[in-house]
C-alpha cells in the first residue's frame, strides 16, 4: 500500500508545475559620518530563494532569505548573520473560496514611503536599518471572493520576534551604555524575546474586507478589524545592578483596532490614504511604569505621473504625510518616542524618474522632513539592470537627527566619547549588485 | 462603351469602401476567440543593434466594451512573477493593476496616459490593447493601394481619446481577409513616429490570429519584435479567470 501511495505522490508531483525565482546578491555600505565606535560599513551577500508548485488548485511555497556580514567572520560581530524561512505555505483554491495555512508575508498598504497598516508581519532589523525586510508569520486564513470584492478571516498563531543586530552596527538604535539611579552608568544589550501577560502564542484575530469599485473615480479599498497583539510595542527593561547591565525587551500588549487602506484614480493622479484607529485593551503599567494610551495614526499620499516628461521617460512627483498621536496625553503615557514611533508629524515629498529603456533603469529621490521633532532624511536612488540578470542598486542617504529630542535617528548617532554633543548627522552611501535566477 | 464604362463602375464599386466599413470588417476578421492563451517573446533592437529578450504568459478575455487582459513577466530574472493585469474601457480610462511579487504587493496603476513605454520597447500599453472600433473616428473612403506587390486598402484613423499619443493611423489592410498588414502611428506634432509590419497570422478555430508584430520607431532606430507561441484560443476563460485576485496566484 505505501509504495503504491508513494507512487501516487510522485506522480502527482511531476504533473504540477514547479516555478523557481531567487538571486545571490552583495551589498557594501559605507557610512560617511557616525558615532565613534561604531562600523564604518558593511559588506553583506544575501540570497534568496522562492520555490512555488501548484497543481490544480493547490498551491505550495517555500521562501528562504539568507545573509552573512564580514563583521560575524571577526571579533566584532555584529549579528547580522542568519537563515530566515520567510514562506512555507499551501493554499486551496475552490470556485469562490479559498484556505491557506503556513508561514507568509502579506502587504497591506497604498502608501510608498512608509506603510502604516502595514503590521501584519513583523519587521527584521537586522537587514538594512533603513529598510528593514519584512519576515514571515505563521497564521491561517478562509477567503471568500465575490465578484469586485473579498472577506477574509485570518488568524496569526504567535507574535515573532523583533530581531535586531547587535553594537557596533551602525542601525543599532540603543545607546551603548545608560546612566540607571542608584546603579550607575550600565551597559545595555538587546533580547528580541518577547514579554507578555498572556502567552505569545494566544492568536491575534483580522477580519478583512477589500475590494475595487467600478466608478468614474475608481477607489480600491479595505477594511481590517483586529483583534490580539498589537504591531507597535513598549519596551520593558531588566536592571542587573551587579553585572551593570540593562537588558531591554519588547512588551507586547493586546489590542481592538481598525485598519484601512484606499486609493482612489483621477486621472493621472492616485491618491491614497492610510489610517487606523487603536484600542488597547490591557492599558495597564508596563514594566517601565508608564501605561500605553488608544492612539490614531493616519496617512495621505498624492502620485501624479507626467509620461513622456523627456523622451520615453516618465516623472512620477509623490507627497505624503503622516501623523500620530494618542487620545490620552496624562504624564503616566509612554509617548511616540519610548515606543520607536518614528513617523508622527511628517512629510515626504519626492519623485520617481523612470527612463522606460530595455534595463528598467530609475531614479527615486526625496525628502522626509519630521516637522515634529526638526528632523530631516535625504535620499537618492538609482537601479538598473546588466546583462538581463544582474539588478545594480546604488543609494545615498543622509539623515540629520532630532538635536532636542530622543528620536530612533538621534539615539543612532549617539556618540559616547561626547555623550552631552549633538547627535552625528548619518551619511551613507550604498552599492548593491545581485544575479538574479 | 457604355457596358466598358458600366463594368469600370461596379469594379469601382466592388473595391469602394468607407475607411469605417473597413474598420469594421478587420475588426469582425479578428474577434470571436472568445479567450486566448499564448506565450509572447518581445526582441528589444537598439539603434546599434544589440538585442534584449523579454518572455511573457498573457491571457485575454474578449469582452464588448473592452478586452481584459493579464501578462505575467517570466524574463528577465529580476522581474519574474510580476503580473499585469488591465480591463479595457473604451468610454474611460482603463483599470490596471500591478503585482510585484518581491513585496507580495498588488499596485493600482494611473492609466489615463497610453502613450507611455511597455518594457522600455517601442510598444506603448495602447499598442497592445486589441483594436476597439470605438476608440476611432474615420471619414472618407479607404484608398486603394499597392503595398510588396499586392493590392491593400489604405485607410485613416483618429484616436478619440485626447490621452493617446497619436494624432493619426494609416493601416494597410487586404482586401480578402481584412487583416492589417503595417500600421503607420503619427505622434502628437503629427510626424511619422513608428511603423508597425504585422505577420505570421494564422487560422485558429476558424479565426484569424496575429503570430508577428514588428515595431520600428523612426526617430530613435530602435525596433522592438513581439512573437506570439503556442496560442491557443476559446479555452473556456471566464470574468473570474481575470478577477484581480489571479495577480496573487
Amino acid at each position: 500500500m505505501r509504495p503504491l501511495l508513494g507512487l501516487l505522490l510522485l506522480s502527482s508531483l511531476l504533473y504540477g508545475e514547479f516555478e523557481y525565482r531567487g538571486y545571490v546578491g552583495a551589498d557594501a555600505q559605507a557610512y560617511l559620518s557616525k558615532p565613534d565606535g561604531k562600523h564604518p560599513g558593511n559588506f553583506t551577500l544575501q540570497q534568496q530563494l522562492e520555490l512555488k508548485y501548484s497543481v490544480g488548485n493547490f498551491e505550495a511555497a517555500v521562501n528562504l532569505y539568507a545573509q552573512e556580514d564580514s563583521y560575524d567572520l571577526s571579533d566584532e560581530k555584529n549579528e547580522r548573520t542568519f537563515v530566515r524561512l520567510d514562506e512555507l505555505y499551501g493554499k486551496y483554491y475552490f470556485e469562490n473560496d479559498m484556505i491557506f495555512g503556513g508561514k507568509n508575508i502579506r502587504f497591506w498598504g497604498a502608501l510608498e514611503v512608509n506603510n502604516l497598516v502595514d503590521t501584519f508581519n513583523t519587521k527584521d532589523f537586522r537587514t538594512d536599518g533603513l529598510d528593514p525586510q519584512k519576515q514571515g508569520t505563521w497564521n491561517t486564513s478562509y477567503t471568500h471572493y465575490f465578484d469586485n470584492s473579498n472577506l477574509s478571516l485570518i488568524v496569526k498563531f504567535y507574535e515573532a520576534k523583533q530581531e535586531m543586530a547587535a553594537y557596533p552596527y551602525v542601525y543599532y538604535f540603543f545607546p551603548e551604555q545608560i546612566p540607571i539611579a542608584g546603579v550607575g552608568v550600565t551597559d545595555v544589550s538587546y533580547d528580541a524575546n518577547r514579554e507578555s501577560k498572556e502567552s505569545v502564542y494566544r492568536p491575534t484575530l483580522y477580519l478583512s474586507y477589500s475590494g475595487s469599485t467600478e466608478s468614474d473615480y475608481p477607489v480600491d479599498y479595505a477594511i481590517i478589524l483586529q483583534h490580539g497583539y498589537d504591531s507597535q510595542r513598549a519596551f520593558a527593561m531588566e536592571i542587573d545592578p551587579f553585572a551593570k547591565h540593562t537588558t531591554f525587551r519588547e512588551e507586547l500588549y493586546l489590542v481592538n483596532k481598525v485598519l484601512t487602506y484606499n486609493t482612489m484614480v483621477v486621472g493621472s493622479t492616485l491618491l491614497k490614504f492610510e489610517g487606523l484607529v487603536t484600542d488597547v485593551i490591557d492599558d495597564n503599567v508596563t514594566s517601565v511604569g508608564k501605561r500605553v494610551a488608544d492612539y490614531y495614526q493616519f496617512g495621505l499620499g498624492v502620485e501624479y505621473t507626467l509620461s513622456g516628461f523627456i523622451a520615453e521617460a516618465d516623472l512620477g512627483l509623490l507627497t505624503e504625510y503622516y501623523y500620530y498621536n494618542t487620545f490620552d496625553h496624562s504624564a503616566e503615557i509612554a509617548d511616540d518616542l519610548a515606543l520607536f514611533q518614528v513617523f508622527q508629524n511628517d512629510l515626504f515629498v519626492g519623485f520617481r524618474y523612470t527612463f522606460n529603456d530595455s534595463a528598467d533603469s530609475s531614479i527615486i529621490a526625496g525628502a522626509i522632513i519630521d516637522m515634529e521633532y526638526q528632523e530631516q532624511s535625504y535620499s537618492f536612488k538609482y537601479e538598473t539592470r546588466l546583462f538581463d540578470v544582474l539588478s545594480l542598486k546604488a543609494d545615498y542617504a543622509y539623515i540629520n537627527p532630532s538635536k532636542s529630542e530622543p528620536t530612533a535617528y538621534a539615539l543612532m548617532g549617539l556618540n559616547p566619547n561626547n555623550p552631552n554633543g549633538d547627535p552625528i548627522a548619518h551619511q551613507r552611501i550604498d552599492l548593491n549588485l545581485a544575479y538574479h535566477f | 462603351m457604355k457596358k466598358l464604362l458600366l463594368s469600370m463602375v461596379m469594379v469601382a464599386n466592388v473595391w469602394a469602401i468607407s475607411n469605417f466599413e473597413l474598420a469594421q470588417k478587420s475588426d469582425a476578421a479578428l474577434s470571436g476567440y472568445h479567450d486566448a492563451k499564448a506565450e509572447m517573446v518581445m526582441t528589444l533592437i537598439n539603434a546599434n543593434g544589440q538585442e534584449r529578450q523579454r518572455t511573457m504568459k498573457s491571457m485575454v478575455l474578449e469582452k464588448k466594451g473592452g478586452d481584459k487582459s493579464l501578462m505575467e513577466f517570466l524574463t528577465p530574472a529580476d522581474v519574474k512573477g510580476t503580473k499585469f493585469l488591465s480591463y479595457e474601457h473604451a468610454d474611460k480610462d482603463d483599470d490596471q493593476w500591478l503585482y510585484l511579487p518581491a513585496l507580495k504587493r498588488v499596485k493600482r496603476i494611473a492609466s489615463k496616459n497610453k502613450s507611455g513605454s511597455f518594457m522600455g520597447s517601442e510598444f506603448s500599453y495602447e499598442d497592445l490593447t486589441a483594436f476597439n472600433i470605438d476608440k476611432y473616428s474615420y471619414s472618407g473612403d479607404a484608398e486603394e493601394v499597392t503595398l510588396d506587390g499586392k493590392k491593400m486598402y489604405k485607410s485613416e484613423r483618429i484616436p478619440k481619446s485626447k490621452n493617446s499619443g497619436y494624432t493619426k493611423q494609416v493601416s494597410w489592410v487586404t482586401p480578402d481577409t481584412y487583416l492589417t498588414m503595417k500600421v503607420d502611428y503619427y505622434d502628437r506634432k503629427k510626424e511619422l513616429l513608428k511603423t508597425a509590419t504585422f505577420a505570421d497570422y494564422k487560422k485558429l478555430d476558424g479565426v484569424w490570429r496575429i503570430g508577428k508584430i514588428t515595431m520600428l520607431n523612426h526617430q530613435n532606430d530602435k525596433k522592438t519584435i513581439l512573437v506570439w507561441k503556442n496560442e491557443t484560443i476559446k479555452n473556456g476563460l471566464s470574468d473570474r479567470d481575470f478577477n484581480k485576485r489571479v495577480l496573487k496566484r
